[in-house]
């Protein structure tokens, strides 16, 4: 069930089919991503792979020595440019993998493209998706939605995507989605269909539960992405943007040549790795650790060398110092940025308010401090915009409304229109009248003695205090409550026990808070593995983008029709 | 003990070994502690049998289970994360699984290829054998016509009205734009669609199936192409074909020197050209690389071995021999140089060539020679020192005093126990009345040991052995000791996993035995000759076996009598060692190799210096630098820099040092005779002086041992700027280098070594010189 491992080793798989002597990788755009998620270049070079290219890249030279192994997504594009490498080949011979399920027509066309003989291998190994976390992956598809339906493209670009993490991880999956969304009901069909026509494929070892698939919708909880999250991750790709594992530093002022661009990968930096998913203030200690330990081990000047054997220590170190250097100096250097940022934008204020909106029920003091805050110079225009949006969900339908001196704050802080209608559009987006499910106020007894209990302890803290509404459904769906009526299952299969391996899909997009907290529910809950996904990974950017796509063009379609 | 025998269940905790309680896991030294312990302790419990196999079964299924899981314990081990948690797994701690779902196409796509090829070949063949024929006559004296008429029998061409567009392009065919024919199809183009072939291209082509003489490869690269300016450039450049068509294009009907064809015919022959040109081309970089890899292979098959070794060594064990591991200490870093220096050649390839090479084959060699660098520096890295010889000697003392200790303290136990025992004995028998049960086991003990020392080796015994898992175990030994002196480290390590799982097993048999036989005095014998015989098969509890026969002797006698012990077993020890080191030597005597002269000369007195060398442990400068120099002589003499002052210092203690190594073998051979007489703890120590003196100067131990130094890489950039386009990777080394240097200054200057300091300094200005210099080429 780890996402990455399975792609790893697909990868893995290829480099040592091909067997020893110089190789150089051959992908997409697509699957450049896809590999660089899982590989560093240093442990890729281990594996004689010393050069990575484009398919499409033109300015390729002959070079006969090489092997190549190709990596591709099986779109018309790449099967056309593979054609003519194989017409023209630069390598001396090629190892043909492609991400997906090919048709038969397009490995004919190769074959009789390849009047040399250079194929020595094609297959179909199915890393279609982009693993972030062992139990999280992503599409990393934007504006999937036409209006409240599916972008036919998109459609089929998940389908493959789901289809694949589904063969990477060997599982034939029953099927459930949410019934308030029918994106997500398509979606479940299409994949069904593809199991269905694959079933060769999808043959494999029945288990005594099978796998369940749960397909939701983004709006049914457009709260969750909008608010500011605190974990490591989380902030690393809200406010430096990760991208392909690495970050630009180089608008961090002051910043050294060799910190322009930084990898954070959690295969390969530990610290990383073991702070994740730790909050801020944690980090903030760990890194002070980190320090201490730096400092012990580094030797201050030549005072501490004053014995041979302290010489000796210090050679032999030399290198692993060195690499602990790096390690000390880069993260130093990250959460510093991240610090300043939180600090600049006033971020801790702004989250304080957020988790209040989001979590507590208390519309007069909520709007007071909304409004304070859009008063602030400090706080910018998008979390201004933020803080608004989570208002109008959140009391969508308060009777005393603050919405509209809101907007009008907005619009004298010099908000751009733009910005000001999206407010709009997430109520459109993920208000009462789409939600299947209720995200804000309790209903059920249970729930409404959860949260005054809640509320009588107090808060460990603040900034987390919110759960996303996915907890909660995993929390029901891993006790083996959660409702047919609002989570159908597709055909007439049903799971009797409670689900093991569980595969949830977000339409729409996954949140690194609700990464956080599949991961928390794997640790706790035992024998249950949960891998969440989604068309893609929000940060509050993409979010909106989203949003826009959504409502903007169901005005269209409307409009239109 | 512990290092040379990884224990069975990596990570999951101790394993013990020895007399272990099965009901407490106390450890009770020996087996007469064991069984009174038992007697005392447990002799309330279950003593039932059935209720004693139960617990062995469920011990055993325990082991078999951890043994099972020991992947998956493994890797929790080495992650840092918490693996468990609440009851849930983090999904980093998912149990490792199988490679997702694949579908192979290579039927399929064989299926339609060999269709298409055969199709493929079928047409290079006709195109060439028409080639041939229009080649085949003598194109510049006969008449246009005579040539036409001989094209036109070649091959039938389509007939003019038939084509009233340019298939290619579509342009109309009038007065101003004529048809063309393709000589080798007949087919009909345009001017602009059409290509030329040149007449040595088109013997080129066909001097595969003319059997003409000459052609493999290089004389037909380097044939000049004609004159005319339209084959300029045929040779393989695929980017000039539009160019050329143009220019051709403004040729008239020259026929004389090239065939016409179309774009396909041409497109075909070029692809048939290539193919010619490559099948016997083997870049050099190919060759360098493939060298390249072979010395990483090598250094991944030794630096195991090796760091096991050092390991053993450092912890005073006497397994293995410092001086074998000083050979393949040398010999691992060889290889390091060796990778280092090739690297360096793939990476300045091609530099000085006219056509500098593109630059996706300097990033190419770039990338490799990054990837040497990382090679080399990780695994240097693990590549820890070995010890000196006076430490080593220490060290085997600390260890030989622990073992002393413990034996002692054994040997008190035992005596109590012993004593304890023959009390209990005797009230049982007198209450049991057993007149057969011989009531005091010592003068057998005696016989049995003593009759037992001297044939500790030899084959006798086997038969002596009832026990098949004996057998077994015995067997086991003796290929041990062969597949050591054969040098097969995994069949060793193997061997000795097996060794450690029988053991294990008649461990638990001998338990369970003892349990099970506790109260029948009569079988005690075979008991105690069995575990005597297996503390006696264990090489390296040696000191053990003799517990009970020493405990009869003296107390007062104790110390005498582990001297005593001792000769044997070092000597016997040594023995192996020799058989060992010897063979190795000779395999390897590259510093003799290097300076074979001056080894010449030091041959004569090498007994004297060595006895010397012993008595007085040498504190100046030759014989102490490290084993490594050596082999910069003799690996990588060209890339020294002798204008780095730094370096002829050490050239010079390299010389001393292969001279001091030439001692070596004379002395083993002295070793080898005078070895029984001698007291063993000296006949052990003198193989290993000349490396003992090797850390005790630090400066030099330093320069030779530190990972960073593999100084090599550094040459390359002071001794030229000729590679002044060197990356990154580079400049950090030197970086790297400098602060190494700083390091040994400061050192030496502790020491008090002016004169070094000296070199030294002027020796990192240089550096900074250099790294300087290439800042600013960046």
């Amino acid at each position: 069930m780890n996402v990455t491992l399975a792609v790893k080793q697909y990868v893995t798989r290829m480099i040592e089919d091909s067997g020893p002597g110089m190789k150089v990788l051959l992908m997409d755009k697509d699957t450049t991503s896809i590999v660089s998620m899982v590989y560093t270049q240093s442990e890729i070079l281990q594996k004689e792979v010393y050069l990575l290219e484009r398919i499409d890249s033109q300015n390729r030279d002959n070079m006969k020595h090489l092997k190549a192994i190709c990596y591709l997504r099986p779109t018309k594009e790449n099967v056309e440019s593979l054609i003519q490498e194989l017409r023209r080949p630069k390598y001396s011979v090629y190892f043909i993998y492609f991400s997906n399920v090919i048709s038969k027509s397009e490995i004919k066309a190769l074959a009789e493209a390849d009047e040399q003989e250079v194929v020595a291998e094609i297959q179909e190994f199915y890393g279609d998706f982009i693993a972030v976390n062992p139990h999280l992956f992503s599409l990393n598809l934007q504006g999937v939605a036409r209006g409240r339906s599916w972008d036919p493209t998109m459609l089929a670009r998940s389908t493959q995507g789901l289809t694949s993490v589904l063969l990477a991880l060997k599982k034939c999956p029953v099927i459930r989605y949410q019934l308030s969304s029918d994106m997500a009901k398509r979606l479940a069909e299409s994949v069904k269909l593809i199991i269905t026509k694959e079933y060769e494929l999808f043959d494999f070892r029945k288990t005594e539960v099978p796998p369940l698939l749960l397909i939701l919708d983004r709006s049914d909880d457009a709260i969750t992405p909008l608010l500011n999250q605190w974990t490591y991750q989380a902030m690393v790709h809200e406010l430096l943007g990760l991208n392909n594992n690495r970050i630009d530093l180089s608008r961090v002022p002051g910043i050294s040549k060799d910190l322009r661009e930084v990898v954070l990968s959690a295969d390969n930096d530990d610290f990383y790795a073991n702070n994740l998913y730790l909050n801020f203030g944690e980090i903030g200690t760990n890194i002070k650790n980190l320090m201490e330990d730096f400092q012990k081990k580094k030797p201050k000047g030549q005072q501490r060398l004053e014995s041979i054997s302290d010489m000796k220590a210090f050679v032999d170190s030399y290198p692993q110092f060195k690499k602990m250097s790096g390690a000390v100096s880069k993260h130093v250097t990250v959460v510093g940025e991240l610090s300043r940022l939180v600090a600049e934008r006033q971020l801790m204020e702004v989250s304080e308010v957020e988790q209040e909106l989001a979590c507590q029920n208390d519309h007069s003091s909520a709007q007071q401090k909304v409004r304070r805050l859009l008063r602030l110079p400090g706080v910018c225009e998008l979390d201004a915009v933020r803080l608004v949006m989570l208002y109008a969900l959140r009391y969508e339908r308060h009777s005393n409304s603050a919405l509209p001196a809101m907007m009008e704050e907005l619009a004298k802080r010099g908000v751009s229109e733009k910005y000001r209608k999206m407010v709009h559009s997430v109520v459109e987006y993920g208000g009462k009248r789409v939600r299947g499910s209720d995200l804000v106020t309790a209903t059920d007894a249970v729930a409404i003695t959860k949260q005054f209990l809640k509320g009588l302890k107090g808060v460990e803290n603040v900034y987390t205090q919110h759960q996303p509404l996915l907890q909660d459904t995993l929390d029901q769906l891993v006790k083996g409550k959660l409702r047919d009526a609002q989570f159908p299952y597709l055909g007439a299969s049903s799971l009797r026990d409670r689900p093991q391996d569980v595969l949830v899909f977000v339409v729409g997009g996954a949140t690194y808070e609700e990464a956080l907290c599949v991961y928390n529910l794997n640790r706790s809950v035992p024998g249950v593995r949960i891998v969440l996904g989604g068309t893609t990974v929000h940060i509050h950017t993409t979010v909106l983008t989203t949003v826009h796509t959504t409502v903007h063009s169901t005005v269209h379609s409307t409009k239109r029709y | 003990m512990a290092s040379s025998y990884p224990p069975p269940f990596e990570g999951t905790g101790e394993v013990k070994e020895g007399f272990i309680c099965p009901l407490c896991h106390k450890d009770l030294q020996s087996f007469y502690q064991l069984q009174d312990h038992y007697e005392e302790e447990h002799s309330g419990d279950d003593r039932h049998v059935r209720g004693q196999l139960k617990s062995l079964v469920q011990k055993a299924k325990k082991a078999k289970d951890k043994l099972l899981k020991r992947d998956g314990d493994d890797r929790a081990d080495t992650g840092s994360y918490e693996s468990f948690y609440y009851g849930g797994v983090d999904p980093y701690m998912w149990e490792p699984q199988e490679l997702g779902a694949t579908r192979n196409h290579q039927d399929y796509f064989k299926k339609h290829r060999a269709a298409r090829i055969d199709h493929y070949v079928i047409e290079v063949n006709k195109l060439l054998i028409r080639l041939e024929k229009l080649t085949s006559f003598d194109r510049t004296n006969s008449d246009v016509a005579k040539i036409r008429a001989i094209e036109k029998s070649v091959v039938p061409w389509v007939s003019d009205s038939d084509v009233p567009f340019c298939p290619d392009c579509g342009n109309k065919f009038n007065i101003r734009n004529r048809r063309h024919h393709c000589r080798l199809c007949g087919s009909i183009m345009c001017r602009k669609c059409m290509d030329f072939v040149p007449l040595p291209l088109a013997y080129k082509l066909t001097s595969g199936t003319r059997e003409s003489l000459c052609i493999p490869g290089s004389p037909g690269q380097s044939q000049a192409p004609p004159s005319g300016a339209g084959a300029s450039g045929m040779g393989s450049r695929r980017g000039s074909l539009s160019s050329l068509s143009s220019v051709t294009s403004m040729l008239e009907e020259k026929d004389d020197e090239k065939i016409r064809c179309c774009h396909h015919c041409m497109d075909t022959l070029l692809k048939r050209q290539q193919k010619l040109e490559e099948r016997d081309h083997m870049p050099d970089i190919v060759k360098l690389y493939e060298r390249l890899r072979m010395c990483m292979d090598k250094v991944d098959e030794k630096a195991p071995e090796y760091i096991k070794v050092a390991e053993s060594l450092n912890a005073g064990e006497t397994t293995y021999n410092l001086d074998s591991a000083g050979g393949l200490r040398l010999e691992v870093q060889k290889y390091y140089e060796l990778i280092d220096a090739l690297s360096k050649r793939i990476l300045t390839l091609g530099m000085k060539d006219d056509p500098a090479p593109t630059p996706k084959s300097l990033h190419l060699q770039k990338m490799i020679r990054y990837t040497a660098t990382l090679f080399v520096q990780e695994k240097l890295l693990g590549l820890m020192s070995l010890p000196t010889k006076d430490k080593y000697e220490a060290l085997k003392e600390k260890r030989k005093q622990e073992q002393e200790k413990k034996l002692q303290q054994e040997r008190l136990a035992a005596q109590e126990s012993m004593r304890k025992r023959q009390e209990s004995e005797k009230n049982r028998s007198v209450a049991t009345t057993n007149g057969e049960v011989p009531p005091a086991p010592k003068p057998p003990r005696m016989t049995k040991a003593g009759g037992w020392l001297p044939s500790a080796d030899s084959k006798k015994t086997h038969s002596e052995l009832k026990d098949p898992l004996l057998q077994q175990i015995d067997n086991i030994q003796s290929f041990l000791r062969q597949a050591r002196e054969a040098q097969r480290t995994d069949e060793v390590a193997m061997l000795e996993e097996n060794l450690r799982q029988l053991q294990d097993e008649y461990d638990q048999q001998q338990t369970s035995l003892a349990i099970a036989l506790s109260q029948k005095l009569a079988q005690e014998e075979n008991l105690q000759q069995g575990e005597i015989q297996r503390l006696e098969a264990r090489e390296r509890s040696e000191w053990e076996q003799r517990a009970p026969a020493a405990d009869s002797r003296q107390p007062s006698s104790i110390w005498e009598c582990s001297l005593d012990l001792g000769e044997p077993v070092a000597g016997y020890v040594e023995e192996d060692k020799i058989g060992e080191v010897t063979p190795k030597f000779e395999r390897s005597p590259l510093s003799l190799r290097a300076f074979p002269a001056l080894a010449g000369q030091e041959e004569s007195p090498p007994r004297l210096r060595s006895l010397g060398g012993h008595v007085t442990p040498p504190s100046s400068e030759g014989p102490n630098s490290s084993s490594l120099n050596p082999f910069e002589e003799d690996s990588t003499p060209t890339e020294e820099d002798p204008s780095n002052p730094f370096f002829e210092d050490i050239q010079e203690e390299h010389k001393e040092v292969s001279n001091g190594k030439k001692e070596y073998n004379p002395f083993d051979d002295e070793e080898d005779n005078g070895g029984q007489e001698e007291p063993a703890a000296t006949s052990l120590g003198n193989p290993f002086e000349e490396e003992s003196s090797e850390t005790s100067n630090p400066f030099t131990e330093a320069s030779g041992d530190s990972p960073g130094v593999s100084t090599n890489p550094f040459e390359g950039d002071e001794d030229a700027g000729a590679l002044a386009d060197i990356d990154m990777i580079e400049e950090e080394l030197l970086l790297q280098q400098i602060d190494n240097i700083r390091a040994y200054i400061f050192d030496a200057k502790i020491n008090g070594r002016l004169d070094e300091v000296e070199l030294l300094s002027a020796n990192l200005r240089e550096l900074q010189h250099t790294l300087q210099e290439q800042k600013k080429t960046h």
